[in-house]
C-alpha cells in the first residue's frame, strides 16, 4: 500500500448534545493518541467557552495513527466541525477537506434538524457516510428504531452501522475498523502543482497565523513561496506540520491526501480565510477550489463600553478578535447614548453572544450591545438603492420607495404533539408556512419562510420552551422579501435615545413598544426625579409609562463600627455610578440595554 | 478638664445573645460558657491601653451589643472598675447600656445605678407582639412596659428607645399605633431605623419576607410622616434616625457623628483615634487568644476583618462630610475651614447647588444640612457628592 492509500480523513457530524465532542475524545483515547489518564473532557474543544456551552466554535483537526485488525497501521486525520447554524459555511469548507463523515445520531432522540443540515453539507461534498447511533448506554435507547429512521429519512444504509457508547468507550473499535473498510483514501497526484485547502486557521502571538490546510495535490515544504489564489497574497512558508492532539509537530513536508498546518509569519486570519486555495506561487495549480466565498455577517449590533474610557481598550481587544476571526467586522461609531463604539457583523446571534463574551472574559471589558439588527434593503423614491445595518441610520419613512427585509428558509423538527405550539410560535413570528413532512409516526418536519429578523433575538429559546426543549432548528438565508417596515423610537425623559431605537415590522409595533417602555420601567433605577419613558414612530408616541422617583436611600445605623463599612458602600455605589450611561439627564446602567434586548423571552 | 487631657468616648462591645435575631447582622454569640473570660480578656485589653487612657478624659461610655444587659452585673462591674482605674472619668459622664426588655429586674438595675450607669437604651422594636415575634424577639410589649416601668422606679432618668419601621406588611397605621405607644410611655430619646435588609441574615434570604416590606414610596411615607409625629410631641430629629428630647440627645453616638475620638473594646468593636480608624476581628475566639497572649493588636487581617486604616487627608474630609450630614445640624462650614483650611461652599459649588435646587439640601445659619427628603436618599447624594 502507498502511503496515500493508508490516509483517512474524516470529519464527525451530528446534532448538538448527540456527542460528537465525547466520541472524538474516545477515538483520541482509543487509537492511544493521548494517554487516558491526561485526558481532559472534550480535548478538541480547546475554548473556555466551548466547553461551558458544549459547542465547536472553530475547527479543530488532529492525527491519529491506527494499527487496524489487517494488521496496517493508518493515518487518521480527525477534523472537526462548529456544530451551529451561525458557522454554516465554515462547516462546509470542514467537511471538504474530507473523504468521510461520521453521523452520529443520538439513540434516545433519533434524527434532529441539524443531523439533517449536516448530512445534507456532507452528501454535497460526496462524502462517505457512516451512521454511528451513539448513547446505547442509556436505557431509552432505541437501536433499531434509530438505525431504521436514518434509512427512512436519509437514505442511506444503516442496517448494522456502529451502535456505541462514547461515554463508556462500548464498540468504538467498530467505527474505527468502518473508517479504515469504508472511507476512501483520497486519490490526488503527488508531483502535481500544489494545491491545498484552507479549512481553518488561528493566531498565535508566537508563530503568526497558523494555517490548516489539507493538501488535495503536489507538497508542500518549508521555505516554499506559496500563493492564495483568492486574496492573491503570497507568503514564504516557515514551517510546515502536522497537528497531534498535543499540539503542533514540524514535518518536512506535507504530500497530497495529507492534513496539516502552515506558517508563514502571517499577521492576520482575514489573510487566510476558510475556503481559500494554497499554492506553489511560481508554479500555481489550474483550478482553485471552487465554492470559496468571505464570511459575510448577517446580524449587527453596536457594542460600546459601559466606561467611556475604555474606548482604545475594546478597539484593541476588537483587533486581537479580529486576528483570530475572519468573519468578525466592526467599524467605529458615535451614538448619542452611548458615546464611542463599534458597529460590529456577526455571522449570528450566537457568534455575537460569543463574541460579547470573550470581550468581556478575555479582555476584561464591561461591555454595552445594543439590539441586534439585520441589514434591510431599502429602494429610494429616487430610485437608489441602499442598504441599513444601523437603525439610527433609518431614513424618513416619505422618501422610501420599497422596504425589504432578509428570510431565512427554516426546517423545524418537532414531535407531533407539539407542531401546534410550534405553529402558532412561526405565525407569531410572521412565519410563511411551506409544507409539512413526516419524519415518522411521532415527529414532523415543518418548513417556513420567517425574517431573520423574528428569529435572531430568541426564537431557538422560544422554540424550546413551546416543545419541551424537543423540537430543532436549522435555517438558511433566503434572500431578500418585501415588508412593512418602521423605526420604533425610544423616549427617556423627553429625549430620543438612538441607541435603543430599532425597525419593526409595522404590525408589532404596538406590542413592541409596549414591552420595551415596561421593561425600561422596571429596569431603570429610580432617578431623583420622575422620568416618563415612551415609545413613538414617527414622533406619535404609542406607550408610555413612568419610572417614580428615587425616594429612600439610606443607611439607617451608622454609629462607630459602621462607618468604614458605610464608606466602602458608597465608594461602591460612586463606582456603580461610573458604570452609568448617561441619557440626557437619565442614568442608566449598562444591564438595562441588555434587558432591552432579551425582550421577547416572556 | 486638666491640662493635655483629650475628651475621648469608650464603646464596649458586649457580644452576646440568648438568640440571634433574624434580621440582625451585629457580631454576636450564643455560648454564654465564655462571658467570664471575655470580661477578663476586655479588661486586660482596657489594661494595655493605659498609655494612651491616662491622658484621657472620658466623657461616654457605652455598652452596645449583643445584648450587655446579659452580662452579669458583677463582670460588667469589673469593666466599668477597669476603665475607672484606668482612665480619668468626666464626673458628668453619659454612661449608656443597651438592654434588651425581659432582661431587666429591680436587682439588676438597681447594681446598674449604683456602678454609675445613668442611660439605658432598650431594643423595643415593635409594639406589636405579632411583629415581635415575626422579628424573633425574646420579649413581648408587657414585659417591656414592666421593664421601663423598673427602671424608671430605680430613678433612670434618660431612656432611650428603639423602634424598626418598614416591617414585612407593616402598615403605617400599625407604625404609628407603634409610635403613639412609646410617646406614651415617654422616653427621653427615640431611635427610628428603617429595617435594614443585610443579605447574609435569614430575612436577607427569605423570598416571602422580601416581597411583603413595604415598598419605596410607602417607606417615604412612613418616614416623612413618623418624623413629623414626634417632632409635634416634642422629640427633636437631630441625626437621619434619632430623635430627642431637648438636651436629652445620645453624647457617645453624637461623638461619632461629630467625627469625635472613641476607642473601643470587644470582637467586631471599631475606634477612630488619632485618625486611625481600627476594627477588631469579628471572632471573639481569636479575640480571648489574642488578649491572653497579649498580643492586644494583630495585624490587620481581612479574613478575621481585623482592619487598621491611617486615614489622609482627604479620607478625613470624607469621613467629615459623610458623618456630619446625618446631623440635623449638617455641616459648619466655619468648622470644615478651619479643619480642613478649604471653603466647603466653593468645593462642592455645583453640587450644592443640584441639590439645592430640589431642596435635597438647604442652607443653614452656620453652613448646609440635607432635609429630611435629602436624609432619606443620603447615600446617593453622598456618593454622587464625595471623592474616594
Amino acid at each position: 500500500m502507498t502511503r496515500q492509500e493508508k490516509i483517512r480523513n474524516f470529519s464527525i457530524i451530528a446534532h448538538i448534545d448527540h456527542g460528537k465532542s465525547t466520541l472524538a475524545d474516545r477515538i483520541l483515547e482509543k487509537t492511544q493518541s493521548i494517554a487516558t489518564r491526561d485526558m481532559e473532557d472534550q480535548i478538541l474543544d480547546n475554548m473556555d467557552i466551548e466547553r461551558e456551552r458544549g459547542i465547536t466554535i472553530k475547527a479543530r483537526a488532529v492525527k491519529l495513527n491506527y494499527k487496524a485488525s489487517d494488521g496496517e497501521t493508518y493515518e487518521f486525520n480527525l477534523i472537526d466541525t462548529p456544530g451551529h447554524v451561525d458557522f454554516n459555511y465554515e462547516v462546509s469548507r470542514s467537511l471538504s477537506a474530507c473523504e468521510g463523515a461520521l453521523l452520529v445520531v443520538d439513540a434516545t432522540q433519533g434524527i434532529e434538524a441539524q443531523t439533517l443540515a449536516n448530512t445534507y453539507l456532507a452528501l454535497d461534498e460526496n462524502l462517505e457516510i457512516i451512521p454511528v447511533v451513539n448513547k446505547i448506554d442509556l436505557p431509552s435507547a432505541n437501536i433499531e428504531g434509530v438505525r431504521k429512521e436514518i434509512e427512512d429519512v436519509i437514505g442511506i444504509p444503516a442496517d448494522g452501522c456502529p451502535a456505541v457508547s462514547a461515554k463508556t468507550g462500548l464498540n468504538i473499535e467498530d467505527i474505527l475498523e468502518k473508517i479504515v473498510t469504508d472511507i476512501p483514501a483520497h486519490e490526488g497526484d503527488e508531483n502535481a502543482p500544489l494545491k491545498c485547502l484552507i479549512f481553518d486557521s488561528y493566531y498565535d502571538s508566537y508563530r503568526g497565523v497558523v494555517i490548516y490546510v489539507r493538501v488535495a495535490e503536489g507538497k508542500l515544504r518549508a521555505g516554499q513561496t506559496i500563493r492564495l489564489m483568492n486574496t492573491g497574497a503570497t507568503f514564504e512558508t516557515v514551517e510546515v506540520g502536522y497537528m497531534s492532539a498535543f499540539g503542533l509537530v514540524p514535518a518536512k513536508e506535507l504530500s497530497a491526501g495529507e492534513v496539516g498546518y502552515i506558517t508563514a509569519s502571517i499577521k492576520s486570519v482575514a489573510d487566510t480565510q476558510v475556503g481559500d486555495t494554497v499554492t506553489n506561487d511560481e508554479n500555481p495549480t489550474a483550478e482553485p477550489f471552487p465554492g470559496f466565498h468571505a464570511a459575510q455577517p448577517m446580524v449587527y449590533a453596536g457594542i460600546y463600553p459601559a466606561d467611556g474610557a475604555k474606548y482604545p481598550d475594546l478597539r484593541d481587544a476588537l483587533e486581537k478578535l479580529r486576528l483570530n476571526d475572519a468573519a468578525l467586522t466592526f467599524e467605529p461609531e458615535t451614538s448619542i447614548a452611548l458615546g464611542f463604539g463599534f458597529r460590529c457583523g456577526f455571522l449570528g446571534l450566537l457568534h455575537m453572544e460569543i463574541i460579547a463574551e470573550r470581550l468581556e472574559r478575555e479582555f476584561n471589558l464591561d461591555l454595552v450591545t445594543t439590539a441586534p439588527s439585520v441589514i434591510y434593503k431599502l429602494t429610494m423614491r429616487n430610485g437608489e438603492v441602499i442598504y441599513i445595518d444601523n437603525p439610527a441610520n433609518y431614513p424618513d419613512p416619505e422618501q422610501i420607495a420599497k422596504a425589504e427585509e432578509p428570510v431565512v428558509k427554516a426546517s423545524i423538527i418537532v414531535p407531533t404533539d407539539y407542531v401546534g405550539g410550534i405553529m402558532d410560535l412561526c405565525r407569531d413570528r410572521r412565519g410563511d408556512y411551506k409544507n409539512m413532512t413526516y419524519i415518522d409516526k411521532t415527529r414532523v418536519e415543518l418548513h417556513y419562510i420567517l425574517p431573520l429578523n423574528e428569529i435572531i433575538y430568541d426564537f431557538f429559546d422560544a422554540l424550546k420552551s413551546r416543545s419541551k426543549g424537543y423540537a430543532s432548528l436549522d435555517y438558511e438565508l433566503d434572500g431578500y422579501s418585501e415588508s412593512k417596515l418602521v423605526k420604533l423610537e425610544v423616549l427617556l425623559n423627553g429625549e430620543v435615545v438612538d441607541a435603543l431605537s430599532f425597525i419593526v415590522h409595522a404590525d408589532k409595533a404596538y406590542s413592541r413598544g409596549r414591552k420595551i417602555v415596561e421593561k425600561l420601567r422596571d429596569n431603570i433605577p429610580r432617578q431623583l426625579f420622575e422620568v416618563p419613558v415612551q415609545a413613538a414612530i414617527g414622533g406619535r408616541v404609542i406607550a408610555r409609562e413612568t419610572v417614580r422617583a428615587m425616594r429612600k436611600d439610606v443607611l439607617a445605623k451608622c454609629y462607630g463600627g459602621d462607618i468604614t463599612r458605610k464608606k466602602k458602600l458608597l465608594e461602591k455605589q460612586k463606582e456603580g455610578k461610573k458604570r452609568m450611561r448617561k441619557l440626557g439627564s437619565v442614568e442608566v446602567p449598562p444591564e438595562t440595554f441588555m434587558a432591552v434586548l432579551k425582550l421577547d423571552e416572556e | 478638664m486638666q491640662k493635655n487631657q483629650k475628651p475621648l468616648g469608650i464603646y464596649v462591645h458586649v457580644p452576646f445573645c440568648v438568640h440571634k435575631c433574624a434580621y440582625c447582622d451585629f457580631y454576636s454569640v450564643t455560648d454564654m460558657e465564655l462571658m467570664r473570660e471575655y470580661t477578663s480578656a476586655v479588661v486586660a485589653h482596657i489594661r494595655s491601653k493605659k498609655k494612651f487612657l491616662k491622658n484621657a478624659l472620658v466623657e461616654t461610655i457605652y455598652f452596645g451589643g449583643g445584648t450587655p444587659s446579659l452580662l452579669p452585673v458583677a463582670q460588667l462591674e469589673r469593666i466599668l472598675n477597669a476603665i475607672y482605674s484606668t482612665a480619668a472619668v468626666a464626673p458628668n459622664a453619659e454612661i449608656t447600656l443597651e438592654a434588651n426588655p425581659g432582661t431587666l429586674t429591680s436587682k439588676n438595675l438597681s447594681a446598674y445605678k449604683k456602678m454609675g450607669i445613668n442611660r439605658l437604651s432598650i431594643g423595643l422594636q415593635s409594639a406589636d407582639d405579632e411583629e415581635l415575634s415575626a422579628l424573633s424577639r425574646i420579649h413581648t410589649r408587657a414585659e417591656f412596659e414592666n421593664s421601663f416601668m423598673l427602671a424608671r422606679m430605680e430613678g433612670f432618668d434618660n431612656i432611650n428607645v428603639d423602634l424598626i419601621y418598614a416591617l414585612p406588611k407593616q402598615t403605617k397605621a400599625k407604625l404609628f399605633s407603634n409610635i403613639d405607644y412609646v410617646i406614651s410611655m415617654n422616653p427621653e430619646h427615640i431611635s427610628l431605623y428603617g429595617l435594614t435588609i443585610e443579605p447574609e441574615t435569614p430575612f436577607g434570604k427569605n423570598k416571602e419576607i422580601l416581597s411583603a416590606i413595604p415598598d419605596e414610596d410607602e417607606q417615604y411615607e412612613m418616614y416623612m410622616s413618623a418624623c413629623k409625629r414626634l417632632e409635634e410631641c416634642g422629640y427633636f430629629q437631630y441625626e437621619i434616625s434619632n430623635f430627642a428630647k431637648k438636651d436629652c440627645g445620645c453624647k457617645h453616638n453624637l461623638k461619632y457623628w461629630m467625627n469625635k475620638e472613641y476607642i473601643s473594646f470587644g470582637p467586631a468593636a471599631a475606634s477612630f483615634v488619632e485618625n486611625t480608624e481600627y476594627t477588631y476581628a469579628r471572632d471573639i475566639e481569636l479575640y480571648l487568644s489574642n488578649l491572653k497572649n497579649e498580643k492586644a493588636i494583630r495585624q490587620p487581617d481581612e479574613e478575621t476583618g481585623e482592619t487598621e486604616h491611617v486615614l489622609d487627608e482627604e479620607e478625613l474630609e470624607t469621613r467629615f462630610v459623610m458623618l456630619h450630614f446625618r446631623l440635623r445640624a449638617g455641616i459648619n462650614t466655619g468648622e470644615y475651614q478651619q479643619k480642613f483650611g478649604l471653603s466647603f461652599e466653593k468645593i462642592y459649588e455645583d453640587k450644592l447647588e443640584k441639590y439645592m435646587k430640589d431642596k435635597f439640601i438647604v442652607r443653614t445659619e452656620h453652613g448646609f444640612r440635607l432635609t429630611r427628603r435629602g436624609m432619606l436618599i443620603s447615600n446617593t447624594i453622598l456618593s454622587d457628592i464625595l471623592e474616594f
